[in-house]
């Protein structure tokens, strides 16, 4: 393990020693002894690292406060419009200070905190006024208004609150004029409103708002978790929830899709949603062996098949002999694209983007319904293990490594579904070319290792975790050349 | 049903005696919140000469929610589709409490004035709009003639 472990960091310190003229090499040489392998920072080796923290609502609460509490500190505003400033600044407080030093009447108008045009104070000499929404005169002390002095009473702004809040809305409630954008901050919407059930709806939105405009965290988007990871890489990175243990991409909140990115996944999601109704049709469950063409479901995750009728061996994905599979590289995973395409008729062009996407999707579905599997075959795993054991050969523990075993193919199989979508949107080109060899190795060295899982005896332990290494690397290197985040 | 507020009151007692040109609003007999609406084709635009009937209601949270306005008669129009339905910001998230009954009403009669085919409702109309203003100017005038007039 320590052997592959250096090599493959050989070719970055290489790097570095060129990029910093030697001066790296002096703190190598004077390093003390006991931190060659140990100290090796995960972010440079794993391009998968990632460094968050899973929040409760109370601690981020605290953490907004705080945010709060410095910003109106220092600007000496209220801690209701530091919140307004906050929530439309991507809380982002040095900045919002220094715009503030700048030109304080430019953020408190582009933040809807001030009016665009300075009011005009009227003063009534009379006792009363008119409301203009509900139309009834009141005594003065009845009316209110925010920096854009529109008077209205107090029984009209409960209403216009409830009415918002009713359709989800708290941040954005603005004043009740026409054309005027101020909006209401905390503390005056609060004031204006009694029902303990509109206050409590009115606070959760408000908290769900700051969350979404906070850029250093995101809701886990598990049902029903009420966790909120924090991270100060704004990346589209690998995040698992303490508590219920989804697993989704930081930036998005969406599955996490290494090495595609947050918008590629997206566009290929709905492509999926609108066309897989022709793309299931056209790729059936089951499929026949190419050799004597009995029908053959597939059962478990390995794409290696040998047919039980002729023994047989052939891919499921190609239907091609699987010997074929086995040398340089995987052939399997690399579409052909017409070169005369340009020359061909619009139909044709059609036919052959179609034939283009099934080609893609096949593999992703594929590789997503090998995922879906997985349930089954670790119980599959389990019985032949239990068998092993009753029979002699080996214990318990003896076998857990497969466990282990199963587990990496998983996370693998994973990246290798999401490669689908990333080549798909790809031009065609060397970088393509590269990917898609890439690819093709991690998709054997895969096949190779779900083949080992289903057929390993204790005494190839050493063999399967070889291959485990060898998929793994082929994961973090293809991640490493192409996850660009 | 609870009483109707003072101000719908005000509302509609104010667009019975001072009418706004070109527009009249009458609450049904039966529904004080249900207003029966004809708009007179604005001058120098393709409506010209044709009474456009609408339907208005007040909501339950009138002034706070905007009210409901359709077209009843047909209406070739990019902002206006063939259920009747208007794309106007004011009836949407540019709502005010402090806007009233009136101010909508002249609002959709602007629209009739000035088309606006870059946020389109009728996604056709709109497009003709946009490529062959000629031709569909020649269908809003078809179509007022057809349904906005005689009637």
């Amino acid at each position: 393990m320590e052997a592959i472990t250096a090599v493959a960091q050989d070719p970055e310190s290489d790097m570095d020693c060129s990029d910093n003229e030697g001066f790296d090499d002096y703190d190598y040489y004077n390093a003390t002894e006991d931190n060659d392998i140990e100290q090796v920072d995960p972010s440079k080796t794993d391009p998968e690292h990632f460094e968050y923290e899973c929040l409760t609502e109370e601690q981020v609460e605290r953490l907004l406060n705080e945010t709060v509490e410095i910003l109106s500190n220092n600007l000496q505003i209220t801690p209701s419009l530091a919140k307004v400033l906050l929530h439309s600044h991507s809380w982002a407080v040095t900045s919002i200070i220094s715009k503030y030093r700048s030109n304080p009447d430019n953020l408190l108008i582009n933040s809807k905190v001030k009016p665009v045009t300075t009011p005009s104070t009227s003063s009534t000499c009379s006792r009363y006024m008119t409301c203009p929404v509900c139309v009834s005169p009141q005594v003065n002390e009845r009316f209110f208004s925010l920096s854009c002095l529109h008077s209205f009473c107090k029984d009209c702004w409960t209403t216009h609150f409830e009415v918002q809040i009713g359709q989800g809305i708290s941040t954005a409630i603005s004043c009740m004029a026409r054309e005027c954008e101020v909006l209401a901050p905390e503390d005056f919407v609060l004031k204006h409103l009694s029902r303990t059930t509109m206050r409590e709806k009115f606070q959760q939105y408000s908290f769900q708002d700051y969350v979404k405009s906070h850029p250093e965290l995101r809701f886990c988007p598990g049902p029903n978790c009420q966790v909120v990871v924090r991270s100060r890489e704004l990346k589209a990175k690998r995040s698992v929830c303490c508590q219920c243990k989804t697993i989704f991409c930081f930036k998005c909140g969406m599955d996490y899709h290494a090495p595609t990115d947050c918008l590629t996944i997206k566009k290929w999601l709905t492509k999926c949603a609108d066309d897989s109704e022709t793309a299931n049709y056209i790729s059936a469950h089951t499929k026949d062996c190419p050799n004597c063409h009995i029908c053959i479901e597939k059962n478990g995750g390995c794409n290696h098949m040998q047919c039980y009728n002729c023994k047989y061996d052939f891919c499921w994905m190609c239907l091609g002999d699987w010997k074929a599979h086995g040398s340089e590289y995987y052939e399997c995973s690399r579409y052909k694209e017409n070169p005369n395409i340009a020359h061909e008729s619009v139909h044709a062009q059609a036919r052959e983007a179609l034939k283009k996407y099934l080609h893609y999707y096949e593999r992703w579905e594929n590789h997503s319904k090998s995922l879906k599997l997985e349930a089954h075959t670790l119980e599959k795993l389990k019985a032949r293990i239990n068998q092993k054991v009753m029979s002699g050969l080996g214990t318990w523990i003896d076998w857990q490594y497969l466990f282990t075993a199963a587990a990496l193919l998983a996370k693998c199989r994973y990246t290798l579904q999401y490669t689908y979508p990333y080549a798909y949107y790809m031009e065609t080109g060397p970088r393509k070319e590269l990917f898609e060899y890439q690819q093709a190795q991690l998709e054997a060295e895969i096949e190779n290792l779900s083949w080992k899982i289903e057929r390993a005896e204790t005494t190839d332990r050493g063999d399967l975790e070889n291959q485990m290494d060898i998929a793994e690397k082929r994961r973090t290197t293809l991640l490493k050349d192409f996850l660009d985040v | 049903m609870a009483a109707l507020p003072r101000r719908i009151i005000k509302e509609t007692q104010r667009l019975l005696q001072e009418p706004v040109p070109g527009i009249s609003a009458v609450p049904d007999d039966s529904n004080a919140r249900y207003f029966h609406v004809i708009v007179t084709g604005p001058e120098d635009s393709p409506f010209e000469g044709g009474l456009f009937k609408l339907e208005l209601f007040l909501p339950e949270d009138y002034p706070m929610s905007a009210p409901k306005v359709r077209f009843i008669t047909q209406i070739y129009h990019p902002n206006i589709d063939r259920l009747g339905r208007i794309c106007l910001d004011i009836l949407k998230d540019k709502w005010s409490p402090a806007l009233q009954i009136r101010t909508v009403l002249l609002s959709i009669q602007a629209l009739l004035s000035a088309p606006n085919p870059d946020d389109p409702l009728a996604n056709d109309v709109a497009e003709l709009w946009k490529v062959n203003e000629a031709e569909a100017i020649r269908n809003a005038k078809e179509w007022t003639r057809k349904y906005a007039m005689d009637n």
